[in-house]
């Protein structure tokens, strides 16, 4: 259908709106006897005036009820003029939509497209339109930050992290990026923390660790890649850790490394993670050193890892050899590697 | 309306879709197509629908052998036929941290953009136009003859009229309509389940558990993927004007003659 099969009619519509209600704009807020006589005026061939045939009685429409449609009359050159606009406002959308699209694109994605002679083209009109590729990675690093400003904000310390029976426990994969590490390190494992109040260096070996009490407790574990695992952990309280060994005064995060760590070759990759102090002290926060009630193996950190069930695996470091009390924010293995900084969950 | 010029010049239009309603609709199309593609990428590091190891497709994950059953259907020896799936529908595999940082972003746009369109309904009035009625039953058993009905019709060149419809929408555009709203917001609710499962432990336990919320999260976004198909397919067939309204907000359907279905 085309606008022109509408006999243009007597304007009315703005002269005298009460004397030709047929034509008059009703607002369909207001639930009046008019409304619901308008429709079948509406619908009347223009050249019929006015043996109108038999009206519903006007009756009152509920607030949930569909109002009748009713026709405006619009001057022609107004109504061009304005579907011409949104047309071009349309097509620009689509177009900007489209180069957005291939601005975001990751370049591997890219390198798997076809028409690659293209590519360079469109990477160009688009730097042109001031979608560079800095500008890219400053977009994306803002969306991680934001995420985990939100994070932020929904994080609580006083927060109890949901816990299950230990009849729901299922199984933990050994998630290690490179090859689990040689268990040739366990004999000779140390913790050294640094940072302390009494600005001494601390080293501890396994047996060190005993004069802490144990807590067990059972949580999800929940992967960056989407799986997750409900584990019983057992392990010291690192609240109780730091009230042993207390960080000097002005430090805010405890920055732990793990130098056991090795890349897919075997090669030595030390992995290094931090958390705020706050969230270090939440009561569920352990420095774990039992899984299902037995000493944590290699696989999973042996001998003692870190259990934060408010973050993302990864923040979870294995094998733990060295725990750093600072005022500055440390580094963070996976965000130099494009992923989150506080990793909230 | 300003003082219109001659009455020769005017034109009679049925103004349609309240401006937020019409921005937003659109703005939903690269947005649900960007949270798809980063979103299979995201799945492919660790696919919620798993099974054994099977012996014939190699794979635990059973996109995987969906994957495996379009690419020997299509004789695709190109790739790994397991990621079939993950290469034409997604950022591709091994993009986890890419793929995240924008899923964030164009998550929170949808996010935005939904409330705008909430917004847009309610000050359009337009929601009312999507509720279910109590004609629908029936009048959903006769759309659905009469869409069963419109290829064998023209085979047979036998006539298929439109069945005559009590609103705005027919019953099963009210269905798909009422529906899409709900989830979009199930697909948001999902996310943040699986998103901040610690802090909004409540909402976790809304789906059950972590899974539950993920296995949510996927089939919502199937099915919002999957309205598009018929959507587009009625606009179509309804016509320009359909189209055109949702552009410029109006329609030159003016009389009440009960079609229009998109």
């Amino acid at each position: 259908m085309d606008m022109h099969d509408d006999t243009p009619r007597e304007d009315a519509a703005d002269a005298a709106p009460e004397a030709t209600p047929a034509v008059t704009p009703e607002p369909a807020a207001v639930p009046e006897a008019p409304a619901a006589e308008q429709a079948p005026a509406a619908a009347e061939p223009p050249a019929q005036p006015a043996p109108a045939p038999a009206r519903p009685a006007p009756r009152k429409l509920s607030p949930i009820e569909e109002r009748p449609e009713v026709a405006i009359a619009l001057p022609r050159r107004k109504l061009a003029a304005q579907t011409r606009r949104d047309f071009l406002l349309y097509g620009a959308g689509v177009a900007a939509a489209a180069l957005g699209a291939w601005w975001l694109l990751p370049s591997r994605t890219k390198s798997h497209l076809p028409l690659q002679a293209g590519h360079d083209a469109l990477d160009t009109l688009a730097a042109r339109v001031g979608l560079t590729s800095e500008r890219r990675g400053k977009l994306l690093d803002g969306s991680l930050t934001f995420d985990d400003d939100v994070a932020e904000a929904l994080y609580s310390k006083d927060r109890t992290i949901r816990t299950y029976a230990r009849s729901e426990v299922t199984p933990l994969r050994n998630n290690y990026d490179g090859q689990t590490p040689d268990p040739a390190y366990l004999p000779t494992w140390q913790l050294q923390i640094s940072g302390l109040a009494s600005g001494r260096i601390e080293r501890l070996g396994v047996n060190d660790l005993a004069r802490f009490a144990t807590h067990e407790q059972v949580t999800r574990f929940v992967c960056v890649e989407g799986w997750s695992a409900v584990a019983w952990w057992g392990g010291i309280r690192f609240a109780d850790f730091l009230a042993a060994f207390p960080p000097a005064p002005g430090a805010k995060w405890a920055a732990m490394r793990s130098a056991v760590n090795r890349d897919a070759h075997g090669h030595p990759d030390p992995y290094y993670v931090s958390i705020d102090l706050e969230t270090a002290r939440h009561p569920q926060t352990l420095l774990a050193t039992q899984l299902g009630g037995q000493p944590l193996p290699i696989e999973h950190g042996a001998p003692m890892r870190l259990l934060v069930p408010m973050k993302l695996g990864l923040k979870n470091i294995k094998a733990i050899t060295e725990i750093a009390y600072t005022a500055k924010e440390p580094a963070d293995y996976w965000n130099e590697r494009g992923y989150s900084k506080y990793d909230g969950l | 309306m300003s003082r219109a010029p001659q009455s020769t010049d005017t034109v009679r239009v049925v103004p349609k879709h309240h401006g937020l309603v019409r921005i937003t609709h659109w703005v939903n199309i690269p947005l649900l197509f960007g949270l798809l593609v980063t979103g299979l990428s995201i799945y492919w590091a660790a696919p919620v629908f798993m099974h054994p190891w099977n012996p014939v497709t190699h794979t635990h994950d059973g996109l995987g052998d969906v994957s495996v059953f379009i690419a020997r259907l299509l004789h695709d020896t190109h790739d790994d036929p397991r990621n079939w799936i993950y290469n034409h529908f997604s950022l591709g595999t091994s993009s986890l941290a890419s793929a995240l940082s924008i899923h964030w972003l164009f998550a929170y746009l949808f996010m935005i953009n939904g409330a705008l369109y909430a917004l847009g309904l309610a000050a359009g009035g337009g929601w009312r136009a999507l509720l279910p009625r109590g004609t629908d039953p029936a009048e959903a058993v006769a759309m659905l003859r009469y869409y069963l009905n419109a290829v064998p019709s023209l085979v047979l060149r036998k006539p298929n009229p439109h069945p005559k419809i009590a609103f705005k929408y027919n019953a099963l555009q009210r269905a798909a309509y009422f529906s899409m709203p709900i989830f979009g917001a199930l697909v948001v609710a999902s996310g943040w389940a699986m998103h901040k499962p610690a802090m909004l432990g409540w909402l976790e336990r809304l789906f059950v558990n972590y899974d539950g919320a993920r296995i949510v999260h996927f089939v919502s976004m199937l099915v919002l993927g999957t309205f598009v198909v018929p959507h587009v397919i009625l606009v179509i067939a309804d016509g320009f004007d359909t189209f055109r309204s949702m552009i410029t907000g109006w329609s030159a359907r003016v009389k009440e003659d009960g079609d229009g279905h998109a």
